[in-house]
């Protein structure tokens, strides 16, 4: 398997275009037509401490990084120390010779040759497309394009610059690597790029947020682009007001979004709840990173998945999804926003930190999303909770000459509070009858991702599945994979099917909580869980070596 | 009953504030649809006390939101959709204690809604406690030996906050309130009136409000003078404390535009993200 994948690994402090610089060899492999996965591995920190990019590429398509690199560029003393390791068996490892003497791999004095330019220590970062270039035999002037292209402030002297590096790694590594063109260009989009594309395709009107990491690119991305597609996007005091305002857009007709971690959406699940009664159709994004309380905040997980899917007090009908990668988390987080409104309740898109991060090479069809209409009243009386069959009362929306109103108190149809027994239960009955429409609707759609048909079942949810699939093609494994696209309503009767086979799951949690869904909700038993709860995600050939161990 | 009472069993207590409060509101709609304000463009939302009963018996559309919360849905509102009013009812412990940062920073943004605030010093839908406007020494069932805080000011906090309309009304004062609500509504920008509301089970000031308020005939020339008054307490000054024009919110977030009636079509939506999706500029 390695003959098609070629592993970059560039290492240093933060501050110092670790991550840019692997975005710029991601840019280059997917110029080359190539698949692209990228993991960027940061600190919560603005300078200082560890920084790592890790890429890796193949022609065809490619599920996940390798932690085993075919060059690993070391540009600081911790990265030589911690990265000298991920050195594949035909690797090489480069290191900055200015901060580390004497390492085993080939040193080039990075940061003696930017000294020559103004800001040294930012620009050093630019010698990982410099020796990446000699090394897979790129000549001097792709490398301009690919700086010019890449580096466009202060460019000149990024030319020169990279140009020394260039010269001086071509001399030094006499090893050369020759990477095939590949088939077709994708773009490279991030996990929470994806999601605010598949919104902004299913008609996204307003976003609001509150920064928290690995959420906020999320509203990053919507910011940036709110002009360009006329949307309200708002950074606002708190979750709990993010939450509320939300609901509040929802009231004025808009598609409206929000996203967070676990410790903002333990703030928003008031609200969650508040949608809940109020029927509002709003869509709440979690990326988890490991807990409790502030945990590791720049960090993967899959620890918030029983909460995520248990958030909010009171009984009300919620939908759950969980994309297995980052095209999917376009087209689910369409699907996502098209059924809260069709059902105008709260839907959560759960995801993770190595999805809403990490960048791949996707094929993106906005004309395969719906766009998101609810179902408007056309005549007679209009009451906000009309008893339907359904249980999905048609919506109308301000200015209009009929009296519209939201309650968070238990109400009549109209809207107005109550205290009446049976108006209680009539009210919980229509909310629930929404729960039997919905999963009738989910019948009808794709609800569960089955890759493969022999072997073991290895069940997993979320990013995971990325690393299962690629483990698999890494150790050459036979074994069908199980991904639920849906969380709850759990599609159980997809998921039965596979009861009496051999399975397997795979988590990034400590305590199995996919694992345990599976047999409270589907009696689907698993025989062996592999988990990993170090924030990391899984690396293909160590999980390789995971599930053979357990076959 | 109006046009604009609904069906709904009214349980304010006998001679509660409230009601007087609730007429005049309903004066302003009144005259505000005299003045071109259309009805079906005002919207309201309330918290939850007592206070937010008003949801109920007003027969105008809006939100029945969370305690302390009303004010960020009506910002919600009003940034989806800018063509609508947005008023929102708060109570003193809904809007300065459970809600207070929303109150702030709709004040600091200067969110172009109308934050009216059933001012009674108490918390009188949980029977009596405290609240973050109560004075010291106040004795309700969470503090039987007295109140060991002092109130906040609501208007001189809200100054400080940025609110670009201050004002303070006495329910003993209809017609006077009326033609507050009617002036904060169409202010564009931040306003909150701050409502004298005697609670007459709890905390009953009625009187004492009636002594001691003087209606200001003009408003003050500058932010000095109305913190000045705003902190004056016998005579108690009511009418229009504060009055400015700022940039509002919403029209800094995206100009002067609807993001839900001028939303982009479909297509034009679509073929927009196949673009971008080649060009998605990562150096940010």
């Amino acid at each position: 398997m390695k003959n098609d994948i070629f592993t970059f690994l560039i290492g240093g402090k933060a501050g110092e275009g670790v991550k840019k610089a692997g975005s710029v060899a991601a840019a280059l492999f997917s110029q080359m037509r190539r698949s692209v996965f990228q993991m960027d591995d940061y600190q919560s920190l603005i300078r200082g401490g560890h920084n790592f990019s890790v890429i890796s590429t193949a022609k065809k398509s490619i599920n996940s990084h390798y932690m085993k690199a075919d060059l690993v560029i070391a540009l600081d003393e911790k990265s030589v120390s911690l990265h000298k390791g991920h050195v594949s068996d035909s690797g090489i490892f480069v290191y900055n010779s200015d901060a580390v003497q004497d390492a085993d791999g080939i040193g080039i004095p990075m940061l003696a040759e930017a000294k020559k330019f103004p800001n040294p220590k930012m620009r050093i970062g630019v010698s990982g497309a410099a020796v990446l270039a000699s090394f897979i035999g790129l000549t001097k002037e792709q490398l301009k394009e690919l700086i010019e292209s890449e580096y466009p402030r202060d460019i000149e002297n990024n030319i020169a610059y990279a140009e020394s590096i260039y010269d001086i790694a071509s001399e030094k590594i006499k090893k050369k690597v020759t990477l095939e063109k590949g088939e077709i260009s994708l773009p490279l989009v991030f996990g929470n790029q994806a999601i605010g594309l598949g919104a902004l395709s299913a008609g996204l009107d307003v976003y609001a947020g509150y920064p928290m990491t690995p959420a906020s690119s999320l509203m990053h991305f919507l910011a940036r682009y709110a002009k360009e597609f006329g949307i309200a996007v708002m950074h606002v005091e708190s979750e709990i007001a993010v939450a509320n305002m939300v609901i509040g857009a929802a009231f004025s007709g808009a598609r409206a979004m929000t996203g967070t971690s676990g410790g903002g959406l333990a703030l928003m699940e008031e609200t969650f709840s508040l949608a809940g009664i109020t029927e509002a159709p709003v869509l709440f994004m979690l990326s988890q990173r490991p807990g409790p309380a502030t945990g590791v905040p720049t960090y993967t997980s899959q620890g918030d998945l029983e909460f995520a899917l248990n958030v909010g007090h009171g009984e009300f009908p919620r939908i759950a999804a969980c994309p297995g990668s980052i095209e999917e988390a376009f087209y689910l987080t369409a699907e996502m926003m098209n059924l809260v409104w069709e059902f105008q309740t709260p839907g959560i898109l759960i995801t993770e930190k190595h999805l809403s991060e990490s960048t791949m090479t996707v094929s993106l069809d906005p004309d395969r999303t719906g766009w998101a209409e609810p179902l408007i009243h056309s005549s007679g009386d209009f009451q906000r909770y009309a008893d339907t069959e359904s249980g999905i009362s048609p919506l109308l929306f301000p200015p209009s000459s009929e009296v519209i109103k939201w309650s968070s108190y238990e109400h009549d149809e109209t809207g107005i509070t109550t205290e009446d027994g049976d108006t209680i239960v009539k009210m919980t009955n229509k909310r629930n009858r929404k729960q039997a429409s919905l999963i009738n609707k989910l019948k009808g759609m794709n609800t569960v991702n089955v890759f493969g048909t022999e072997g073991p079942v290895i069940a997993v949810c979320g990013s995971t599945c990325m690393s299962v699939l690629e483990a698999l093609h890494a150790g050459g494994i036979e074994a069908t994979v199980v991904q639920p696209r849906f969380l709850r309503p759990l599609p159980v009767w997809e998921l039965e099917q596979f009861r009496e086979r051999d399975i397997i799951t795979v988590e990034t949690n400590s305590t199995a909580q996919f694992t345990t869904l599976l047999k409270d909700k589907a009696n689907i038993t698993a025989r062996e869980t592999i988990l990993q709860y170090d924030g990391r995600p899984f690396d293909p050939v160590e999980l390789a070596d995971k599930i053979k161990g357990i076959l | 009953m109006d046009d604009l009472t609904t069906y709904a069993d009214n349980t304010w207590c006998p001679g509660c504030g409230n009601f007087s409060l609730f007429s005049a509101f309903k004066k302003a709609v009144n005259l505000l649809e005299e003045k071109g304000t259309e009805q079906d463009t005002l919207v309201f939302t309330a918290g939850i006390g007592q206070h937010a009963k008003i949801f109920d018996y007003l027969n105008l559309s809006g939100f029945y939101s969370l305690h302390g919360r009303g004010t960020a849905t009506a910002q919600g509102i009003k940034a989806a959709n800018p063509d609508l009013n947005v008023v929102s009812f708060g109570g003193d412990g809904d809007s300065f204690g459970e809600g207070l940062a929303h109150l702030m920073f709709a004040a600091k943004r200067n969110a172009d809604v109308t934050v009216i605030i059933h001012d009674n010093g108490v918390y009188a839908l949980t029977t009596g406690q405290f609240s973050p406007l109560s004075e010291k020494g106040y004795k309700g069932p969470s503090a039987p030996g007295g109140n060991i805080e002092q109130p906040f000011n609501p208007l001189t906090l809200i100054l400080e906050a940025g609110a670009t309309f201050v004002a303070r009304g006495f329910t003993g004062e209809i017609d006077h309130l009326a033609d507050l609500f009617v002036q904060a509504i169409e202010h564009k920008g931040f306003a909150l009136v701050d409502v004298l509301q005697p609670c007459v089970t709890y905390l009953n000031t009625f009187k004492e409000y009636k002594e001691k308020t003087e209606i200001m005939e003009t408003v003050p020339a500058s932010k000095d003078k109305a913190v000045l008054l705003a902190r004056q307490k016998d005579p108690l000054p009511i009418g229009i404390f504060y009055r400015t024009n700022e940039p509002v919110f919403h029209e800094g977030l995206y100009g002067s535009w609807n993001p839900v009636t001028q939303k982009m079509g479909e297509n034009e939506r679509k073929q927009k993200i196949k673009g971008l999706l080649y060009g998605i500029n990562n150096n940010y």
